[in-house]
């Protein structure tokens, strides 16, 4: 009986594992800044390592910046809410996907090797728009 | 009355991006020149429109996006003040055959130490190259391997091992291009880049 079920649990484990690797580190942050990572938060300190489907969360003062491994790189203003939905990245390769969803507030985007790898690997929403990012920094405002 | 009940829609739609107008600044990057941002869809419908013109402001969520230059306002000035500083990278070279840095390379490994403690939050990837000699797989296992010999040199040296990555990247960044089966020291080698 016992045997039946350990490769199911071994297989459980290989499968989660990599979806939970470090995407990106936080290196900055001030004011009311925190990560919501599903039903818990986390303080956005430096050096917490983000994972995907991470919620960056300010208020009214709050700040943060971090870097992803795949050298995009994020300054998430006061009163925002932006959630990294999806980031798959090949290191050896350097392409992936990456999209990202700004519910309000705003996020300045310096984009890494991701963008580089195939047109529109990586993607900005908001609540009324979808962007394709060529490589380049900008710019997302989403006011209330 | 259809077309009435699709105005009437497209009315709450225009409301609705009028309260909620996301928009797009366009800024020259870092080291000159610039990128550019498709608009894919507005409001669930699909756009094809590229924004493409630098120091310029994008109202979204219209079919057509209109895009404006663009002044940038204080808060937007201390967002960009916020970004974390570029990654730094630093090239290693070693003696062949070896993981002992070849004496060139010592001063190198000095700045990358104050590198890493000048940052908080700091991490550090560690990506091994090869020359074009022997097969892209045999070289993706080399250039894995060799990073990792570095990793472990590091972390000898006090970089904390919860702060490295290890990458192989086999031939497919040449410092100096060849054809393959090139033998090439500046091919050899290990960047470790500080984010």
């Amino acid at each position: 009986m016992i045997g039946k079920y350990i490769p199911v649990a071994v297989l459980a484990l290989l499968t989660v594992s990599p979806a939970r690797a470090e995407i990106a580190r936080i290196k900055s942050s001030t004011g009311v800044a925190a990560i919501e990572r599903g039903a818990g938060r986390l303080p956005a300190a430096p050096g917490l390592q983000l994972l995907a489907g991470d919620r960056l969360v300010t208020g009214k003062n709050g700040r943060i910046s971090l870097s992803f491994i795949d050298n995009t790189r994020f300054s998430v203003g006061p009163n925002s809410r932006v959630s990294v939905k999806d980031f798959v990245y090949d290191r050896t390769r350097q392409r992936g996907s990456f999209l990202t969803q700004v519910d309000r507030g705003s996020l300045a985007i310096v984009s890494g090797h991701i963008a580089k790898s195939d047109r529109d690997a990586m993607k900005v929403r908001t609540p009324n728009s979808l962007l394709g990012v060529r490589g380049t920094r900008f710019i997302v405002e989403v006011p209330k | 009355m259809r077309g009435l009940g699709r105005l009437a829609a497209a009315g709450l739609f225009l409301g609705l991006s009028a309260c909620q107008h996301s928009s797009l600044i366009l800024l020259p990057d870092e080291g000159g020149g610039h990128g550019a941002v498709a608009v894919l869809e507005a409001n669930g419908k699909p756009v094809d429109a590229v924004v493409s013109q630098p120091d310029s402001r994008t109202k979204l969520g219209d079919a057509t996006p209109t895009t404006r230059p663009a002044q940038l306002k204080g808060d937007e000035i201390a967002l960009l003040s916020g970004m974390p500083p570029p990654p730094k990278s630093f090239t290693l070279y070693f003696v062949e055959g070896t993981t002992d840095l070849t004496p060139e390379s010592q001063p190198a490994l000095a700045e990358l130490r104050a590198e890493i403690a000048r940052r908080p939050g700091v991490d550090v990837e560690v990506t091994g190259h090869t020359d074009t000699v022997g097969s892209a797989e045999d070289n993706d296992r080399l250039s894995q391997k060799r990073a990792e010999q570095i990793l472990g040199l590091l972390a000898t040296v006090g970089i904390h091992r919860s702060l490295m990555t290890a990458v192989g990247r086999g031939e497919r960044d040449l410092r100096e291009p060849t054809m393959d089966n090139v033998e090439s020291a500046i091919n050899r080698r290990v960047e470790v880049l500080v984010r």
